[in-house]
């Protein structure tokens, strides 16, 4: 079997670098050396099939979750070994917006916004504000600052949970499924949005999402994981025409292909119990 | 239940001991930190505290009538009637007070306390604050812990005035007791360091368990609403027998 995978940038230029990453949940095995670079002030997409393991890459990234085996470096610092304090001094430079939002819900859309710089930046009132109130401009919510996170629909406290992430100007930030629940106005709004912080600030940006149009729009490069590699790498339009097992059934969505689209189960008709009746 | 299933309650029993002593370790390691967010401790001061006023007072009255209407009955058989302040306030400011008020505080804000936790945990709030480099530890876990701490032997004491307030009532104005030898017999026997303090420091302590336990079960539960439910449950159930085994143990020493 071909494995499509393109190279992306040297380890030099590298904000990103995933070096033989080996990592099992209870008996399932996610990652088996998976092996990833992702440039200093690109767009990158993470896709592949569910289950495979996308978010729990982002939380390598981030220390969240330490790997069975392996190395993984952001901005030259190795991730696996850093003490609590030194992995909270990464944090400080990576905004990270999570697949549920998961906004503080006792405080407002505004203090949510506002509550990364009120712990690590000693700013004037008036200054914080209008950096909180700049950033929900951004995603369209200025006028909601004052709600509270139960008073808003899903794509709202997504776009919320997004002027939370990129509140500090970071250097990365890391998108779980950011284009879920939004409405193709927001859409539109959040992917011009992603691409401005890219290239105004260059921002490296790492997105998990399945919504391919919207990656086609935003991303520099994909990186296709599955079977816990990575299976296939490149700019998004290539890779879609790309004559590979994995890319034909991922991008055309079939069910027959390197993936099993069934999680593994005995026979299914002796399931059932009609396996004696066969001819 | 076979022997290998009871091993496993047992191993697991000892493993959950363990896990909630390295969780008070590492949430002592965080005070310090916490220390930062005085403006969380004192909302959890008025949470944990102020909140429990209204069932702390209703029920210290009620049991402090009620010890006063059986010792009252108890007493007369002697012809000791005129201990009844002295026995009262004894038993509130000795057991009564801190246990009660343990029990009220583990079942009204522990269970809270472990509810807001673990629901924090299953919406991912504790980990999107690390990854907003803030330690929940210190910004969750400490502040809920430290106003524990600070909250019970306040309410302890709320609860024995009300307890002693409502044997006035019931010793004095329903039965007839004479006012002075109620509160004479009863100042001149209670002692402040034996009695009082004693008293106290059982509250601090059971206020350490209580938020300890109520703490350390949200900040473990399941991120599930199964999971929540059960760890609320526990909360109840574990600060109930750990107050009752202290109880025993500190009042084996201190008597």
């Amino acid at each position: 079997m071909t494995v499509a995978v393109a190279e992306s940038g040297s380890p030099s230029d590298a904000l990103v670098q995933v070096r033989d990453l080996r990592t099992r949940l209870g008996a399932k095995l996610i990652f088996d050396g998976l092996e990833l670079a992702v440039p200093r002030g690109s767009v990158t997409a993470i896709m592949g099939p569910s289950g495979t393991g996308k978010t729990t890459l982002l939380r390598h990234l981030t220390g969240q979750l330490r790997p069975d085996a392996g190395s993984v470096r952001v901005d030259g610092e190795e991730v696996t070994t850093l003490s609590r304090r030194a992995l909270f001094g990464l944090r400080e430079r990576i905004g990270y917006l999570f697949q549920n939002s998961a906004l503080l819900t006792d405080f407002s859309v505004f203090e949510n916004v506002a509550f990364p710089l009120r712990q690590h930046a000693r700013l004037p009132e008036e200054l914080l504000r209008n950096i909180v109130l700049t950033k929900l401009q951004a995603v369209g919510l200025r006028g909601a600052a004052r709600l509270m996170p139960s008073e808003l629909s899903g794509g709202m406290a997504r776009r919320v949970a997004l002027a939370r992430a990129i509140v500090f100007d970071p250097m990365l930030i890391l998108y779980d499924e950011p284009f879920v629940g939004l409405d193709p106005i927001a859409l539109n709004q959040v992917l011009r949005l992603i691409r401005t912080l890219n290239r105004t600030l260059g921002i490296t940006s790492i997105l998990v999402a399945h919504e391919l149009a919207a990656i086609r729009q935003v991303a520099d490069s994909v990186c296709l994981i599955a079977n816990g590699k990575l299976v296939a790498q490149g700019a998004p339009d290539e890779l879609v025409h790309q004559d590979s097992p994995w890319t034909r059934q991922f991008f055309g969505g079939d069910a027959d292909g390197p993936v099993p689209f069934h999680y593994p189960a005995p026979d299914y008709a002796t399931e059932l119990g009609f396996a004696g009746a066969r001819p | 239940m076979n022997a290998n299933l009871r091993r496993n309650w047992l191993v697991q029993g000892i493993a959950s001991v363990g896990d909630c002593g390295l969780f008070f370790v590492a949430v002592l390691g965080a005070l310090p930190k916490s220390l930062r967010y005085w403006r969380e401790t004192c909302r959890q001061v008025w949470f944990v505290g102020a909140m429990s006023l209204v069932i702390v007072m209703t029920c210290g009255l009620f049991v402090g009538m009620v010890m006063a209407l059986q010792l009252y009955y108890t007493l007369s058989i002697f012809g000791g009637t005129a201990a009844l302040g002295t026995v009262v306030a004894l038993s509130l400011f000795r057991e009564l007070g801190p246990v009660i008020t343990a029990l009220l505080v583990a079942g009204r804000a522990g269970t809270a306390v472990t509810a807001e936790i673990g629901l924090m945990r299953a919406t991912d709030q504790l980990d999107a604050m690390g990854m907003m480099a803030v330690d929940p530890l210190a910004y969750v876990a400490s502040p809920r812990f430290l106003a524990g701490l600070i909250a019970m032997p306040l309410l302890a004491s709320v609860f024995n005035a009300m307890g002693i307030f409502g044997g006035h009532l019931v010793g004095v104005t329903w039965l007839g007791l004479d006012n002075g030898t109620f509160w004479g017999n009863m100042t001149s026997t209670v002692s402040l360091h034996k009695d009082i303090l004693d008293g106290l420091y059982k509250s601090i302590v059971f206020g350490g368990v209580v938020s300890l336990i109520a703490v350390f079960q949200g900040y473990t539960a399941p991120p599930t609403s199964e999971g929540v439910a059960y760890s609320t449950t526990r909360t109840v159930v574990f600060s109930s027998i750990v107050i009752l085994a202290f109880d025993f143990v500190m009042t084996a020493f201190m008597t």
